[in-house]
């Protein structure tokens, strides 16, 4: 019976995938001669893509994976438990209908795009949440490494260098210095909640204000005097604007090179999780930090290396940053390790430690980006964005919570 | 009126994969101290947290006073008058007892509380009860018993019918159980009942009236303690065999062997910074010596062996470890070092309850595994699956989180963690608290197994015929100073009290 | 060795107070040092002091009303003959007109305007600064120009400007002013102006930049004809997003014209590159120069209206903005 049924559900998904899979080929040869390429755009590619991937995972699946049972009640759970992707869903085809520029490949590469930098500073910010903490210095340290990297990276004819005498340097030492001055500061992050027990909450806010402080008197040095940064080399503005495979195809708009870099560290991230020793330390202080001691883990250095790990990747986050608006003020990154953690919250990450996935954060920032951008896409009023990004925070974390509790 | 106060007929509880409950009955009079037993994981505590309203049981009926009652939360729990003193305690630290005593309903008008009548009213009831207690002290600074104590003082003052207590003198020693039980007896005869959990044969057969046992979520049955016709009493061999379904002879499994000459471990006048905690403890442990520590609540000797793991800081005194000088660093160093420790708050520092058993089997051995950092996933597997088997540990898999084991199964998760490290000195502390006879004996046999293999053993038990079964030399602790060592074939239960007690008086004197 | 400290000291304080007998003292409250628009004016204003002999001393009111207050009392207390006053908050005002009046010295305001009724209450209160709605005006003017000097800017050739507006901080009165100002200038000039899409991006790069990215994949590059930015960072931030979708990148047939106001050197460089069209200048130099002079009058007791500069009802000095195109910045 199980088997049956294992297998009935292995059909659904293949059928349906091929399904949607033939309807999106049928209608990417007949949208030029049905003159549907202003209303539907790329709509056929998007299809083919989604009929693959359910195809797949129908073939894919292996004998004796749980069963899709179909019932009201299984249905009702699957509503609740994916409710936040679910009104995602609706709000992507809402904002698809009243506007269908949305179904272009482009769109989503930039969706993609934007999510890259947050993603960055949400595996950072994780990091902090796994062991019960958070870290609140994560969008100063933004605004630290971009302030601190831009200003290095001047080009030489620039009216208003902040260096005025300095040489043309190697384009990776600014980068590796403002990620230092992001690690010095995490350390010390580090240092008052594993010294002094510190509550992270208290540590970074007091840090926060530091960095703030520090990265505003650089910027106010003479002779730029608080200016924007401008003027960015052109080499350093390539590493967050560079496309590749750019017009392999007719309009092809090309891949930023901020999602491979987004990808790669999602790797390591996972890896360093899932495979090292430190990551099950992670796991294992914020499960029970008495216990870990017990146990002869060493939590001071742990608890340093996270945060030295998190501030690692704020400096990553605030360099691509600004070489991808080629410029920098001391407050980019205002207000980012909110939206950080709002994902990281919305991806599953218990507050309270212990509890959180890379590909939930993946997924939560994901449906932030989606949902902010769909919204900007049909020029919704920034005051209803908020609304609308509070009522996900609240209904994603209770979800999560009646998940939990169960039994 | 109905012939019982509380009927639970037929209650089934299922778990993800698991049959908690399967048609459990429990029938409790007026009046009487009614006995739940069963080994852990027999479904004890699940059937107490059905009758509190913390679980919603799947199938079954729970009468009071033969009206179906529904129970869906503490709150209406109590409301119904039942009452439930949790093993472990969790008060308001930081607040007085008064005021844990009237959590969430101060006598006071329109929001505003009332202290004096708060006081007062704490006062008499510590009073009628014969509690010394100063109900403006804070409930942090109390000990276990006190605590209890004021569990039940809350559950009398709320007019309780039904007491649930849940292990209440695994952490009590004699003298504070005998206070207890003259607690509870005052409340038998003013007609309240009790459900009375614990594993400790001699308590049960003492103070309660009739007997419920389960094994495995089943009803096994219900037996008077006395029997009314032959006057006969229950025995305890009896008692075992309908918790484990099988006959038990021995409590203790044969001690083959004898401990080496060589010392180990050298203790010389080691005191904690803290006045009030241990002080001047010397000692020698031999290789292959089982040492068991005896005391009473208070002896500091979980501090004291906490400092010798690097949990806590000494002022003075040395540690030798094979020869060699000691320093108490950390944990980590202790770890190196060839020493574990099994902690006695299991839940508090020592299972990571959200984390699967495997890492919880390989968590303090973490660095055996790893190549630069990088962990090899499958020898991991291998280990802990091979630990975790030899100890018999219940579970449907290593992914299984430890939090879903029972007490039992989740102590041993934890010597297999320490079994891993290779360590040659195992410290125990209470190793079998809150654990059924069956596991009990397993336990007994790991330790003996170790010792085979050259290793040595401190043990902490507040259970003296553990004690005394068990060790090759009982050291004795009596408010953190050592009073004595009993050779093995010397130590009998009066003479390990009379150690234990020997400053006993002393506090009265410097009190009065 | 403390007694010679203190000796110092007092030689020190007793020295300065009869040096500042002689030679005019002006007291200048500054809102927040750390402001690259007010370190422009403080230097204009040292460098007039210094042309006229006079005296400046600047304070930094570090973004708090209550400090700036207790600067003023500092002040007042020194013996200073004239107050030059940037408030924190402008609706406070009154507080520090009060205080000037019962010291009987005048005092001017500069930069954030007091609300007209407050500083018609003491004769001796002027302010010195820039028609916020001036910067609105000449930005849009900017666009207009362009519009009739290029005919092909009008990409669907309906005589009408399609543009997006880029707002500053939601509430800020320069936000209001200069959007509403730089739509009236280009109808004034007799081209009708269609706003498309608009949206808040906080004076902020990076937001204007995502909110323009969003905006260029919704409507079409190719359908916007004006950019108009409330502030030179937000410009940018559209530039870089238009760069992203290949357009100001140096082809006339993929352009379009992008506005900001300021004038600060990314703006510049911007402009000397092609990737945008124009910027205002709040002229702080001239602003500086006109409120040490004006204050200086009235100190000496000279005559206001030989300053040089066009009093307005007996209380403004309106420095006008400075448009900045391409070509015509160095």
């Amino acid at each position: 019976m199980a088997e049956n049924n294992v297998s009935k559900t292995k059909k659904l998904f293949t059928v349906c995938g091929l399904v949607v899979l033939a309807l999106g080929i049928i209608l990417y040869f007949a949208k030029a001669p049905m003159g549907l390429n202003r209303k539907i755009y790329d709509l056929p590619i998007f299809l083919i893509i989604i009929g693959l991937g359910f195809a797949c995972k129908g073939f894919m699946m292996k004998p004796g994976a749980k069963e899709l049972e179909l019932s009201k009640k299984s249905f009702g759970e699957f509503l609740t438990n994916n409710a936040i992707l679910l009104a995602m869903l609706v709000l992507v085809i809402v904002i698809c209908i009243l506007q269908p520029r949305f179904m272009q490949i482009r769109v989503a590469l930039d969706i993609l795009t934007q999510s890259s930098t947050k993603l960055i500073m949400a595996l950072g910010i994780c990091f902090t949440l796994l062991i019960a903490g958070t870290d609140l210095s994560a969008g100063r340290m933004v605004g630290l490494a971009s302030v601190v990297s831009a200003s290095m990276l001047q080009t030489a004819t620039y009216a208003n260098r902040f260096f005025p005498d300095l040489p043309q340097v190697q384009l990776w030492m600014p980068i590796l210095i403002a990620i230092v001055a992001c690690m010095i500061f995490g350390a010390l992050n580090g240092f008052l909640v594993a010294k002094y027990d510190m509550h992270p909450f208290i540590a970074t806010l007091a840090v926060q204000v530091i960095i703030y402080g520090a990265c505003s008197l650089y910027f106010d040095m003479p002779p730029n005097n608080s200016q924007p940064i401008g003027g960015i080399r052109p080499d350093f503005a390539q590493l967050g604007q560079m496309r590749l495979f750019a017009g392999i195809y007719q309009g092809f708009p090309g891949i930023s090179i901020l999602i491979p870099i987004a990808l790669v560290i999602c790797v390591i991230i996972w890896f360093v999780l899932n495979k090292t020793v430190f990551g099950k330390n992670v796991y294992a202080i914020g499960g029970n930090r008495e216990a870990a001691v017990v146990a002869g883990i060493n939590v001071f250095r742990n608890i340093m290396g996270i945060f030295i790990l998190a501030s690692c990747l704020y400096g990553i986050a605030g360099v691509l940053e600004a070489a991808r608006t080629a410029g920098a003020t001391n407050n980019y990154g205002n207000g980012y390790e909110l939206d950080a953690i709002a994902a990281c919250v919305v991806g599953g990450v218990s507050l309270s430690g212990g509890i959180g996935k890379v590909g939930g954060i993946v997924m939560g920032v994901l449906i932030f980006t989606i949902i902010q951008y769909g919204l900007q896409f049909i020029n919704v009023s920034p005051m209803w964005q908020q609304v609308i990004k509070g009522v996900i925070i609240a209904v994603a974390v209770a979800i999560d919570l009646t998940k939990y509790r169960r039994k | 009126m109905s012939e019982y106060l509380l009927e639970m007929k037929n209650i089934t509880k299922t778990f993800p994969g698991v049959k908690a409950l399967d048609n459990v009955n429990l029938n409790v009079r007026a009046g009487t101290v009614h006995a739940l037993m069963g080994e852990n994981g027999a479904g004890k505590s699940t059937l107490m947290k059905c009758l509190f309203g913390i679980y919603n049981p799947d199938g079954g009926e729970i009468f009071l006073d033969g009206k179906k009652a529904n129970i869906h939360s503490a709150r209406q729990a109590m409301d119904q008058g039942i009452a439930m003193v949790h093993q472990e305690l969790h008060p308001i630290r930081f607040r007085s007892v008064m005021e844990n005593v009237y959590l969430g309903r101060f006598p006071g008008h329109m929001g505003v509380v009332d202290h004096k009548a708060m006081y007062d009213k704490t006062k008499a009831l510590f009073d009628d009860l014969e509690l010394d207690v100063d109900p403006l002290a804070l409930a942090g600074e109390q000990s276990a018993a006190i605590l209890q104590m004021m569990e039940i003082a809350r559950a009398v003052d709320m007019k309780a019918k039904i007491i649930i207590l849940d292990e209440p003198t695994s952490s009590l020693s004699d003298r504070e159980v005998e206070h207890l039980f003259k607690i509870i007896n005052r409340l038998r005869a003013q007609g309240v009942a009790f459900i009375y959990i614990s594993h400790k044969m001699k308590e049960i057969l003492e103070i309660s009236d009739e007997v419920t046992i389960m094994r495995d979520g089943q009803y096994v049955g219900t037996w008077p303690v006395t029997d009314k016709a032959t006057g006969e009493k229950l025995t305890i061999d009896f008692i075992i065999k309908q918790m484990v379904g099988r006959e038990m002879t021995n409590q203790f499994p044969p001690r083959e062997g004898k401990p080496s000459d060589d010392v180990v471990l050298k203790v010389e006048h080691v005191c904690s910074p803290l006045k009030k905690s241990f002080q001047d403890v010397s000692f020698e442990l031999h290789k292959q010596e089982i040492l068991g520590i005896g005391g009473l609540v208070g002896a500091q000797r979980t501090e004291f062996v906490e400092a010798l793991f690097g949990l806590r800081g000494i002022a003075s005194g040395q540690i030798y470890l094979n020869g060699a000088k000691y320093t108490n660093k950390n944990p980590g160093f202790a770890k190196s070092k060839g020493l574990a420790l099994l902690t006695e708050e299991r839940r508090a520092t020592g299972i990571f309850g959200i984390l699967p058993i495997l890492e919880n089997t390989v968590i303090a051995n973490q660095k055996h595994y790893a190549n630069l950092g990088i962990l090899n996933e499958k020898k991991m597997r291998v280990e802990a699956d091979r630990e975790c088997k030899k100890l018999n540990v219940k579970t449907p898999s290593l992914e299984t989180l430890i939090q879903n084991l029972s007490g039992g199964n989740q102590q041993k998760v934890l010597i297999a963690r320490w079994l891993l490290t290779n360590s040659d000195i195992l410290i125990l502390d209470e190793p079998t608290r809150g654990i059924d006879v069956g596991a009990k004996y397993e336990i007994y046999n790991i330790m003996l197994e170790q010792i085979s293999l050259g290793r040595s053993i401190i043990m902490i038990s507040s259970e003296m015929p553990e004690l005394m079964g068990m060790s090759d030399r009982i050291m004795v602790m009596c408010e953190g100073r050592v009073t004595g060592f009993l050779n093995k074939g010397e130590y009998t239960q009066e003479k390990i009290m009379a150690l234990a007690t020997q400053f006993a008086g002393r506090k009265e004197n410097t009190a009065a | 060795m403390r007694k010679v400290f203190i000796l110092a000291l007092t030689f020190l304080l007793v020295f300065s107070f009869t040096a500042s007998a002689d030679e005019i003292k002006i007291g200048s409250c500054i809102y927040r040092f750390n402001d690259a628009f007010m370190l422009r004016f403080r230097n204009a204003m040292s460098a007039e002091s210094e042309k006229l002999g006079a005296k400046i001393e600047h304070a930094d009111g570090q973004d708090n009303q209550i400090t700036q207050n207790e600067q003023i009392d500092k002040f007042i207390a020194d013996g200073v003959k004239v107050l030059i006053v940037n408030p924190v908050d402008r609706m406070s005002s009154q507080l520090i007109i009060d205080k000037a009046k019962a010291a009987n010295i005048p005092v001017v305001f500069i930069n954030r305007e007091p609300p007209e009724e407050i500083l018609n209450s003491y004769e001796k209160a002027y302010y010195v600064g820039a028609k916020a709605e001036e910067s609105g005006t000449e930005a849009g003017q900017i666009i207009a120009d362009y519009f009739k000097a290029n005919p092909a800017a009008d990409k669907n050739h309906d005589g009408k400007i399609q543009f997006v507006l880029l707002k500053g901080q939601n509430g800020h009165q320069d936000m209001i002013l200069r959007s509403k100002y730089s739509v009236e200038a280009i109808k004034n000039a007799g081209i009708e102006p269609v706003e498309i899409a608009s949206a808040i991006a906080n004076w902020d790069k990076l937001q204007a930049m995502q909110i323009m990215n969003a905006f260029t994949m919704a409507i079409g590059p190719e359908n916007i004809e004006a950019v108009i930015a409330n502030n030179d960072e937000m410009a940018l931030g559209a530039v870089e997003a238009l760069k992203n979708s290949d357009y100001n990148k140096g082809d006339k047939n993929f352009y379009i014209p992008v506005v900001g106001v300021d004038a600060n050197a990314s703006a510049l460089d911007a402009m000397n590159k092609g990737e945008m069209l124009g910027t205002v200048l709040n002229d702080s130099d001239n602003q500086g120069a006109a409120a040490v002079k004006l204050a200086y009058a009235l100190a000496s007791g000279g005559d206001v209206k030989s300053i040089g500069y066009e009093i307005t009802d007996n209380k403004y000095i309106w420095i006008p903005y400075q448009k900045v195109t391409r070509g015509e910045n160095k």
